[in-house]
């Protein structure tokens, strides 16, 4: 902390009160906006907060002897409390400060008819929520205690979107933006259940066009929403919405596009969709899945179980080791095509005939051990999901392929059952 | 704002006020389970814990903390002695519960306190509610009447069911999560897994939704369990039975769509402990889980005959019984109907005796005939199938003496 004199400290205060107030009075949005953002660590707050500790409790006095200042010093005394103790490193009590002056934040924004000061309604939320994560984190490190920030966070998140959400025009497409928050608050807690209630708030809104509200919120939401598809398994879905993310997404903000094409990729390997090179992949630094497509391309079930045991902890905890997994028939498929374009190769009148036997081979060959009983079992399972097309002569012991499209594409469509 | 404030973490404080804020006591508890989240040994609780003495108040400047201590039970018996009074007046004693067979007389070795749904915080008192070892007691003693030959099996299920409820309302009132509570949960949740097998061998029209309410409360205990796990964890440390109670939760979420409360595998799985995930028995469960997506019958079922413990094998049943259908109903679908398929074949895969399977494939709208070797046969492509209209009926599965129980 740099030296500050009194006097200095005395006028940095004065000044930041001055510009809050002025703010208020003009509707400057934009100033507000820079004055409440703590997470910005810019050089004006900072060094706002240096001159708070020197003064300590005495800044509650200045802004008390002023009528300007002391009409919002219910807004303000918290707010330099949490600044102060966000400048030491207090992350605990920097919350719970910032938690009142938020609280009171909403409060006044009620008060205001117009939505002048959505935007930095929505600066406090997104400070809300990564100050709890911070001061979280900082519990969870240094004293082992468990996440309690965080959902108090989530709280007012819910009362600020319940507030936007019930409001009309400009107030009602700020709520998108909450609900993001509250989503990334959510899946940060694992309390991945409380979304839909907030989700159906939103998706019946009948009032206006989902595509009225800001495009980086529809984005945003979309990555969300699509998650929970992935989640639920509804690959259908999840495809909407993860494409949609893509595609509306700001190509220059890589992270992102790589964010949702970690979702995006599993969903479309399960609908059948393979891209043909590695170029996606590799541009996006998505190596996890470069072996799980080749083992789709090339029918390889050993690869494919390779692939999912090396990486099995990351897609464990993203949650898309499931999806993966039941790429398994599919590789199957790819596995019978093969064998059949081998034998029509060597003996084109007797090719749509896959003898048990000759699998049994194939898998061997893939370190897979099968009786003929469960090679029996896999071919009935492929031909009942529509995945191969014929009928299994058991007591010969071969399947006896359909002359035409042997091996239908799934065409978009999960695999059937 | 939900203000879970809990009090001291040492049960050897002297006497302490119990003064409550808004709590509904309930045995459902809606902390997560974080699983590993810590390296620390910590409670059952999410908030810090703070005694009334504490100097330190950083913690607490700007938040209104009632300071909340938890009922310590001095209840000595069973039963609260004022509840047992008032339901031998009302005569309101389940049949354990009559001395004699008297519907008005009961006894402080036969009387178990009755679940109570909602208590508001004025009404409990320390003497109503049971200390852990009367507890353990009292579980013991519910749990000795499950050999009980005397009343029909619905009847003891019931009975245990809603004292074992009061038992865990007993057990979260006072806050209670250490190692002696893991043993009393473990136990509650065997009760539920077997009461959930052998609730299918009854009839009457009560079945159903008996059996649906024990499910739910299965999902709820082992759901305080797992808390509780979490609570006593040490560093990446399982507890001794952990795997195997943890591997009965992708059991029963084995079918998304079966209706069971829970959150997806996908989401649970992420909050496992490595130790976990590589444990014996979430590897065999996940194995089964892929089986079971895949639809592949054989291996499902073989694994299951093989490998399963019985608290695994109980609430594997009704997954048994849709694969045993799925694979009828797959093999009506594509073999070849110039060949029809052998039962005794089929019993071999599906790991039941010959005369079950010719019954299943009966119920499932499919007829069998004899061929001319003298063969139970299914012959294939009818397209009478349907599913078996009998939801409850239970199959042996070969190989399931081995199991312990």
């Amino acid at each position: 902390m740099a030296y500050v004199s009194m006097g200095e400290a005395h006028r940095r205060i004065t000044e930041y009160l001055n510009r809050f107030c002025d703010a208020v009075s003009y509707q400057d949005s934009s100033t507000l906006c820079r004055l409440l953002s703590f997470s910005s660590n810019s050089p004006p707050l900072l060094s706002l907060a240096d001159a708070l500790n020197l003064f300590q409790d005495a800044s509650s006095s200045l802004i008390r002897q002023s009528d300007k200042f002391s009409e919002y010093g219910e807004i303000l005394a918290p707010l330099f409390r949490s600044l102060q103790s966000y400048r030491v490193g207090n992350l605990v009590e920097a919350y719970l400060a910032f938690d009142k002056f938020a609280n009171a934040f909403v409060q006044e924004f009620r008060n205001w008819e117009s939505a002048w000061a959505l935007e930095a309604l929505h600066v406090v939320c997104y400070e809300i929520r990564v100050l709890a994560e911070k001061a979280d984190h900082k519990e969870l490190t240094c004293n082992g205690k468990s996440p309690e920030k965080l959902k108090a966070a989530g709280s007012l998140l819910m009362k600020v979107f319940g507030l936007l959400a019930a409001g009309k025009g400009p107030k009602r497409l700020g709520a998108l933006y909450v609900t993001c928050q509250l989503f990334k608050t959510y899946f940060k807690l694992g309390t991945v259940n409380l979304c839909p209630s907030v989700i159906r708030s939103i998706e019946t809104a009948r009032i206006f066009d989902f595509e009225e509200f800001p495009r980086r919120d529809k984005v945003t939401y979309m990555y969300y929403t699509g998650r929970l598809e992935v989640f639920n398994e509804n690959f259908l879905a999840a495809d909407t919405k993860l494409s949609y993310a893509l595609q509306y997404c700001n190509p220059k903000r890589e992270g992102n596009i790589r964010m949702i094409l970690k979702y995006l990729i599993p969903v479309k390997l399960s609908i059948g969709v393979i891209p043909k090179d590695d170029e996606l992949l590799q541009n996006y630094n998505l190596h996890e899945y470069t072996k799980i497509v080749q083992a789709l391309r090339k029918g390889d079930l050993r690869l494919l179980r390779h692939a999912l045991q090396e990486h099995e902890d990351r897609f464990l905890r993203s949650g898309v080791y499931l999806v993966l997994e039941k790429l398994e028939l599919q590789v199957y498929q790819r596995l019978m095509k093969k064998i059949y374009i081998i034998q029509k190769q060597s003996d084109p009148a007797r090719a749509h005939q896959l003898k048990l036997e000759v699998i049994a081979k194939a898998l061997r060959w893939l370190e897979m051990d099968m009786d003929l009983d469960e090679v029996e079992c896999i071919m009935t399972i492929l031909i009942h999901k529509n995945l191969v097309k014929g009928y299994l002569a058991h007591k010969s012991k071969v399947v006896v392929l359909s002359k035409q499209n042997p091996f239908p594409k799934l065409n978009g469509k999960p695999v059937g059952s | 704002m939900n203000r879970r404030n809990r009090g001291s973490s040492s049960s050897s404080s002297s006497s302490r006020v119990s003064s409550y804020g808004n709590r509904q006591f309930s045995d459902n508890r809606r902390t997560q389970s974080g699983g590993g989240a810590t390296d620390y040994f910590r409670r059952r609780s999410d908030v810090p814990v703070k005694r009334n003495n504490d100097k330190d108040e950083s913690d607490n400047k700007g938040e209104d903390h009632t300071d909340v201590s938890f009922i310590v039970g001095t209840c000595s018996s069973m039963c609260p002695e004022r509840e047992r009074v008032t339901r031998e007046r009302l005569r309101d004693l389940a049949v354990f519960e009559r001395l004699y067979g008297n519907p008005s007389k009961s006894s402080t070795d036969l009387a178990v306190k009755k679940f109570c749904r909602t208590l508001s915080a004025a009404d409990v008192q320390a003497s109503d509610v049971r200390p852990l070892p009367v507890l353990e007691e009292t579980l013991k003693y519910l749990l000795s009447l499950l050999d009980s030959r005397e009343h029909p099996f619905e009847v003891v299920h019931d009975f245990i069911f809603d004292r074992t409820r009061s038992i865990r309302q007993d057990l979260s009132i006072q806050n209670l999560a250490n190692e002696r509570v893991i043993y009393l949960y473990e136990e509650m949740v065997k009760f539920h897994v077997i009461s959930h097998k052998r609730l299918q061998s009854c009839s009457g029209t009560s079945i159903s939704p008996m059996h649906h309410l024990n499910m739910e409360q299965l999902a709820k205990t082992l759901t305080s369990l797992y808390n509780i796990y979490d609570a006593n964890r040490k560093s990446d440390s399982t507890h001794e039975n952990e795997a195997e109670f943890r591997s009965l939760y992708v059991l029963l979420h084995l079918n998304p769509s079966s209706g069971v409360m829970g959150e997806p595998l996908s989401l649970w799985f992420r909050k496992l402990t490595f130790a976990l995930v590589k444990s014996k028995e979430i590897c065999f469960v996940r194995n089964l889980l892929r089986l079971y997506r895949m639809g592949n019958y054989k291996n499902f079922l073989s694994r299951i005959a093989s490998e399963a413990t019985y608290l695994q094998y109980c609430i594997s049943e009704p997954h048994i019984r849709e694969m045993r259908s799925v694979a009828v109903q797959y093999i009506n679908s594509v073999c070849y109907k110039l060949q029809p398929y052998s039962l005794l074949r089929l019993s071999q895969n599906l790991m039941m005796k010959e005369l079950d399977v010719e019954s299943l494939c009966h119920g499932c709208g499919l007829q069998t005939c004899t061929d001319s070797d003298g063969f139970t046969v299914l012959t294939t492509k009818q397209s009478t199938f349907r599913s078996p209209e009998d939801k409850f009926k239970v199959y042996d599965l070969i190989g399931i003496e081995r199991m312990k129980r």
